[in-house]
């Protein structure tokens, strides 16, 4: 492992875009090439001229030329114009002559013009003007002679050949100009080619060194380019996190964004962040992508690299980590950082944290380079989150404190005013004084009385205890009473339980062929939780019936060889099946015969038997009879488990076992001891234990050999009652099979993109069922057993909708779907409901958006998983609004409107109606005056006429609402707003909270289901509840919850007018009150008092009474009995529990 | 290590607790322990563990004993600011609702519950309304349900209704004769008082208003917690609660759910939905 530092820059970089000016490599590079395009330029000029030149030097010579040609020829015409003269004397023939004597002169100009750059030529030139003169002369002489008629001699003259001399002076005068001319011509031709050489080689020249500096510049541009892009990474890293760093956050949540930023951004595949604490050592304050085992808490400075690095103040870099030295793992493998960074943030030179972050690859300069740059920025966030976290403490502090301040100037005041009281005490006390004698006297008297009080209640006392008597004896038929009950409810849930456990089986046995394995496997699960609970109703049916006394014994001479044998027949078998060994023997000296009841006996035995082979794992279990003078001993012992001393009284008490997990491990109800020992009892014996745990166990069952009749009552037998818990009988039968077992949910692999659906469900079995129907409906899946955990999932995994039990182990499901449509983050989460309980309108109520009854078909979870799918992908939101102003109408529409909200609105009730039947709606707006009914009849004709929808429904009015108005308005609406300055604002908050809330509207086959079931309520059925409450609120949960189950329910809002309530209705037959459910706190009369009122008439002294309270301490609750109450539930209510407690009370 | 008198005073809070069923388990300690040093001298003992003897084995004594547990002071229109927001912020909203409830928590001797049925009465809105005035200690409840204060404290009491912005005179609502005033009959009709403890009981009742005012000092942090979750409970979304002014939601967990309408007389509102 090597180390190397880098120097930490930590000045602010120069900021490049600051100065606009290409970087100097670039600018030369640019003159250069600059001057090469003006040389070529140059060059290329030079060239041009020169072939310029070469150019006019040849058209020159040739002008030249002709100008020679012009001279010769115009003196050839004028010699042949002579000589056609001479010979012919013709005048015509001096035509050609004239003119090329008057041409002559000109062309003559001509050329001397032309040469006259050239001395030669000029001389030349001259030369032949003058020679060309004499020539002229000549012709002149003999032309003038011919005219003169001496043609003899002209032509004499002409013969002298002076002009043919002259002529061919002239042509060599002009041959030598040509001769020049074209000298000088051919001298400027190669010229010319010269230049043109050179120009080509200037022009490749220059491309060349063009293209050789346009190279370089690319390769520099690219470069830099490249720079630029690293800069302007590492700015926006640096903006980035800036924003980040943004807004009051406190130290947490600052790091770990800071943390997750910084590896996102650098690729990072693990890192940590530490804050310096007040006391100087470094806190880890995050982690990416930690795990378990790499976490190090606390660093002091100096403390390894991160300590080292925070005490010097500068970056570390690790390369070469050796391999394992650090291992950043997923749930799939993990891999091995290569480098690490290590980053002190400081501010000032004081070192506010550190962050340390690995690569799996080699860290780049530019890396590195933000890393070193943001430093300080994080410092400084650092320390001002860290400095609002100290802010927050001491505000907090200080609000102690002032809190404090507050109390001691209130106690203060007391004693000031204690202390005015004092100084009226003490005045007063002289005139005590005084008095006090006189009382004194009195004592006397009182003493005498005292003595004569003693003696009454010594009388009291004996009438006290005759009362107790009488108490007893009411206890004992209180039990025989329920044991009565329960023998009877057995029997009742046999009897349903029976068929379903055959037609369970049948499609088990899957004879037509046409059920999948994972169906056969559904019913066989049906039939095994069946014939649990078979086995658990017949134990409780047993333990029922001894209680209750209804078993006769039949007492028979016993031979107890042969029930030995039958027993050896039974059970060797079953032990040789658990790999056990069993004997049975009869000690020497044993009675032959006893005298009891076989069936029972043999119902003991077995039960001992089965239990020893049950919890003996290897070894094996004997069954040895002895006998005494009176009793017969059969002794049961095994090699088995053994049970510790301290359980050991508990095996034999009903529904507790030596451990919870017991009767999952291994089977039954737990009841067989039990009932074993009960029956023991009954035949006049008793069954013992003697055990240590790992040791095995011996039972001992106890019998007289003679049957001696019945024992004394057997009161003792009952389980332990436990007070405040009889009413929750129906959770806690049900509760010990449902033990949390958690089953495999998908919340280890939650995926962000996929829907997610809770399960709070505590049977295990259906829970299994409702998560494999979530995945083949593509939810994602998290199931949960209590309604604790229900809540706590709910909170963090936000899930998009939730399927709910009821009965739930710690609190009904209700509950928690009150809490969760309470709670503003999980409201808008659907909620349905599966509940072998049917509290469906309350449910609905409370903002559940369907209701499925236990048993379930498998359709309709089917279907409630449409719903929740479909309102989870429902956008669009319908309000029906019904009001007769139109003013209001476009208020309300200016109010509510947006894109995702449709508004329909209505002026009549009866338009309203119609709406209704034909769509359904989000929420309705209702004013309570329509012009052809009021709100209340709409509402009415709404509940009674399943065709409509019920979308939830909000009352506003402008009209003054009377008491009895709005309780019969708030059986339909929770929302009652009264138009005013501020009743928008309100309409608006209410609107927005329904439109999280579902439709309670279900389809017509779960209202003909629900309707069934409510029908099964036999016991609340036309039974008159009358509810003494003032709070609306729990007088719309009440009759929601009883309405539908056939009670009729009558409401009084205080003491008094429950009172007055009563004695308008006969004491019995119809239309007498059947139960009073009463209020504690009421305006007016409290419930004590009403309670009291009522229990003075005598006609009234056997109507049940619950009493509701929100106070939870005994005594509270022991006020209402003493009160004159039945019994007392706390508040809030627990539905469940109130309908136990009604059923109860109202049983005849 | 916890100090002897530490000891002392929670073995004694533990036996109230379970002989007489009051909760002071877990109010603030330092003003517990004057009040419980005043009680000592009262009842002329020298450890803490001879008063829980006498507390224990006396039961007349319990009532006297609890009045030292208890702090009981108030005025009526205390902080007359805190009514003139009620009057102009929060009843305006309230009248939108077809009855009211409000929730005097702490009502002491009723001074507090008396001002929120004159202040309801003022702005019409006394006849659909209903006050709970609960307190924990049933001398302070019979004294408030007397409705009859020492007749040297109306003056007092006058100032403050004046300076709640009241349209008439707090005389209108009392008679004064033997050193006493009893408010009018009238006022006491909306008033249920009731005893209520904010330690143990549970949510009685759906209100719109919650006032539960110098209360909270009394009690250490978790206790305060269990108070505002109870008042967060008990109000209908969109309701209103009132504390104490040197009170503060701000460290509450509950905090989210409430927003400020007058931070300056700690008036707040549960959030609905739009919130």
């Amino acid at each position: 492992m090597t180390i190397t530092d880098s120097k930490p820059d930590l000045r602010p970089p120069a900021r490049p875009e600051k100065s606009r000016r290409l970087p100097p490599s670039l600018s030369l590079l640019f003159l250069g090439e600059l001057l090469a395009v003006i040389a070529a330029a140059a060059m290329a000029y030079g060239t041009l001229r020169q072939t310029n030149d070469a150019s006019a030097a040849g058209s020159h010579a040739l002008e030249v030329q002709r100008a020679v040609l012009n001279v010769s020829a115009d003196l050839t015409d004028a010699e042949t114009g002579q000589r056609g003269y001479l010979l012919t004397g013709e005048q015509t023939y001096l035509d050609p002559y004239n003119r090329a004597r008057s041409q002559l002169a000109g062309s003559l100009a001509t050329l001397r013009d032309l040469v006259k750059g050239n001395a030669q030529s000029l001389a030349r030139a001259d030369r032949i003007a003058s020679l060309s003169e004499e020539k002229i002369d000549e012709l002149k002489v003999t032309i003038e002679l011919r005219r003169a008629g001496k043609s003899e001699q002209a032509l004499a003259l002409v013969e002298t050949d002076r002009g043919k001399n002259l002529m061919d002076q002239i042509r060599a005068e002009q041959d030598l100009i040509q001769g020049n001319q074209d000298d000088q011509f051919r001298q400027s031709q190669a010229s010319w080619q010269q230049a043109a050489k050179q120009s080509f080689v200037v022009a490749l020249g220059s491309s060349l060194v063009l293209f050789v500096l346009i190279l370089i510049g690319a390769t520099v541009m690219s470069r830099d380019y490249r720079a630029r892009e690293l800069q302007i990474w590492v700015r926006v890293g640096q903006a980035r996190l800036g924003q980040k760093l943004q807004g009051e956050q406190r130290l947490e949540t600052l790091s770990e964004r800071v943390l997750e930023f910084l590896a996102g951004y650098l690729d990072a595949k693990i890192g940590t962040l530490y804050v310096q604490e007040r006391d100087g050592r470094f806190r880890r304050h995050a982690g990416f992508a930690l795990s378990g085992d790499q976490r190090s808490d606390v660093v002091r400075p100096g403390d390894g690299l991160l300590g080292q690095a925070a005490r010097e103040n500068r970056v570390l870099r690790i390369d070469t980590l050796p391999q394992g030295y650090l291992t950043a793992a997923s749930s799939l493998g993990s891999a091995s950082p290569v480098e690490l960074l290590i980053l002190p943030a400081s501010v000032d030179g004081v070192v506010q944290g550190v962050i340390e972050l690995g690569f799996l690859e080699r860290v780049s300069q530019h890396q590195e380079e933000l890393l070193t740059r943001v430093s300080e920025q994080l410092g400084v966030a650092l320390r001002s989150a860290k400095d609002r976290d100290r802010l927050e403490e001491l505000l907090e502090e200080t609000q102690r404190q002032s809190e404090e301040l507050q109390t001691q100037q209130e106690e203060l005041r007391v004693a000031n005013e204690e202390l005015t009281e004092h100084g009226d005490a003490l005045r007063t006390s002289q005139a005590q004084m005084e008095s006090q004698q006189v009382e004194l006297e009195q004592t006397n008297a009182q003493l005498e009385e005292q003595t004569q009080m003693l003696e009454r209640q010594r009388d009291d006392l004996v009438a006290a205890q005759l009362a107790l008597t009488q108490k007893a004896a009411e206890l004992a038929s209180a039990s025989e009473y329920k044991s009565q009950f329960l023998a009877n409810m057995s029997h009742e849930l046999r009897t349903p339980l029976n068929s379903t456990l055959i037609l369970a089986r049948l499609l088990a046995d899957n004879k037509p062929g046409n059920l999948t394995a994972e169906q056969m496997k559904y019913a066989q699960t049906i039939a095994s939780a069946g014939t649990d609970l078979l086995a658990l109703i017949n134990d409780i049916l047993d333990l029922a019936k001894i209680e209750a006394g209804k078993i006769d014994v039949v007492v028979e001479h016993i031979h107890l060889g042969r029930t030995l044998d039958v027993l050896i027949k039974t059970f060797t078998p079953v032990a040789q099946q658990a790999g056990l060994t069993f004997t049975a023997t009869l000690a020497p000296g044993t009675v032959d015969h006893i005298d009891t009841d076989s069936r029972r006996l043999g119902q003991i035995l077995r039960n001992l038997l089965s239990n020893a082979i049950k919890f003996t794992p290897s070894g094996g279990v004997t069954l040895r009879i002895l006998s005494s003078d009176e009793m017969v001993t059969f002794e049961v012992s095994d090699t088995g488990v053994g049970i510790a001393a301290e359980q050991q009284q508990v095996v034999f008490q009903a529904f507790r076992q030596a451990d919870g997990s017991t009767h999952r491990r291994f089977g039954g109800t737990g009841l067989g001891l039990s009932i074993s020992r009960d029956l023991a009892r009954l035949l006049g014996g008793g069954i013992g234990v003697r055990s240590a745990q790992g040791e095995g166990s011996v039972f001992t069952l106890t019998l007289p050999k003679a049957y001696r009749g019945k024992p004394e009552p057997v009161a003792a037998l009952a389980p332990p009652p436990v007070e405040r818990r009889r009413y929750e009988t129906t959770s806690t039968m049900t509760a010990p099979a449902l033990i949390q077992v958690g089953i495999e949910d998908d919340r280890t692999q939650l995926q962000a993109d996929k829907r997610l659906i809770l399960i709070i469900e505590d049977d295990t079995r259906f829970a299994e069922i409702l998560r494999d129907m979530a995945h083949e409906n593509q939810f994602q899946c998290v199931v949960t057993h209590t309604a604790k955990d229900g809540l706590d999932a709910a909170a963090k995994y936000k899930p998009g909708a939730i399927l709910l039990d009821i009965n739930l182990p710690d609190q009904s499901g209700l509950v928690v779907l009150d809490e969760i449509k309470r709670q503003p983050a999980l409201r808008h989460i659907p909620v349905h409901i599966v509940s072998v309980a049917d509290h469906s309108h309350e449910a609905l109520a409370r903002g559940a958006i369907g209701y499925a009854l236990k048993p379930v078909k498998r359709e309709e979870i089917m279907e409630a998983f449409q719903r929740l799918d479909a309102k989870l992908s429902q956008v669009m939101r319908r309000i029906l609004v019904i009001e007769d102003d139109p003013e209001q109408r476009l208020m309300i529409r200016q109010l509510l409107g947006g894109a995702d909200i449709e508004i329909v609105e209505v002026d009549t009730a009866e338009d309203a109606a119609q709406r209704l039947a034909n769509s359904t709606f989000d929420c309705m707006i209702l004013d309570l005056s329509l012009p052809d009914a009021t709100g209340l009849e709409l509402l009415e004709r709404m509940s009674q006429n399943g065709d409509l929808s019920f979308p939830p429904t909000i009352i506003y009015t402008g009209q003054a609402v009377t008491p009895e108005q709005e309780q019969s308005l708030r059986r339909f609406s929770h929302s009652i707003i009264l138009k005013g300055a501020r009743s928008p604002e309100r309409l608006l908050d209410e609107v927005m909270l329904f439109l999280h809330r579902v439709e309670s509207n279900l389809p017509p086959e779960s209202q003909r289901m629900l309707k069934a079931a409510r029908s099964r309520e036999a016991a609340l059925e036309d039974r008159r509840i009358l509810i003494v409450e003032d709070d609306v609120r729990n007088i719309f949960a009440l009759s929601s919850v009883l309405e539908p189950l056939g009670a009729k329910i009558e409401i009084a809002r205080n003491g008094k007018e429950a009172l007055n309530l009563l004695d308008a209705r006969p004491a019995r037959g119809s239309g007498a009150i059947d139960l009073v459910l009463m209020d504690i706190m009421m305006p007016e009369m409290d419930g004590f008092t009403a309670m009291h009122e009522i229990r003075k008439r005598s006609e009234w002294s056997k109507l049940p009474i619950i009493a509701l309270t929100a106070k939870a301490m005994q005594d509270d609750q022991e006020k209402c009995l003493a009160a004159g109450a039945n019994d007392y539930i706390a508040k809030p209510l627990d539905v469940e529990k109130l309908l136990s407690l009604i059923r109860v009370w109202l049983r005849k | 290590m916890p100090d002897q008198s530490d000891i002392e005073m929670r073995l004694l809070l533990d036996a109230i607790y379970h002989r007489y069923h009051f909760d002071f388990r877990a109010y603030a300690t330092p003003s517990l322990k004057r009040r419980l040093r005043a009680a000592m001298q009262r009842f002329r003992c020298d450890t803490l563990s001879q008063l829980q003897d006498r507390a224990l084995h006396e039961p007349a004594l319990f009532p006297a004993l609890l009045d030292y547990l208890t702090v009981h002071v108030s005025e009526m229109f205390r902080d007359p600011s805190y009514f003139r927001a009620l009057r102009e912020t929060v009843l305006p909203v309230l009248r939108t609702y077809p009855s009211l409830k409000v929730w005097v928590a702490g009502c002491s001797a009723g001074e507090e519950a008396y001002s929120m049925a004159i202040l309801l009465h003022e702005e019409g809105l006394l006849a659909r309304s209903l006050i709970y005035a609960t307190d924990i200690n049933p001398r302070a409840l019979q004294r408030a349900e007397a409705g009859v204060f020492d007749v040297a404290s109306i003056a007092g009491f006058t100032d403050n209704h004046r300076r709640s912005g009241a349209p008439v005179s707090l005389s209108d609502y009392y008679m004064a004769a033997y050193d006493s005033a009893v408010f009018n009959k009238a006022l006491k009709k909306h008033i249920v008082f009731s005893d209520h403890s904010l330690a143990t009981d549970s949510v009685f009742a759906e209100v719109q208003l919650v006032s539960c005012r110098n209360v909270l000092i009394y009690f250490d942090r978790g206790l305060q917690e269990r108070a505002i979750g109870l008042f967060r409970d008990s109000l209908c979304h969109g309701g209103f609660l009132g504390i104490g002014s040197k009170e503060s939601l701000r460290f509450s967990r509950h905090a989210d759910a409430f927003a400020t309408v007058s931070a300056e007389d700690r008036i707040y509102r549960l959030q609905g939905a739009t919130a």
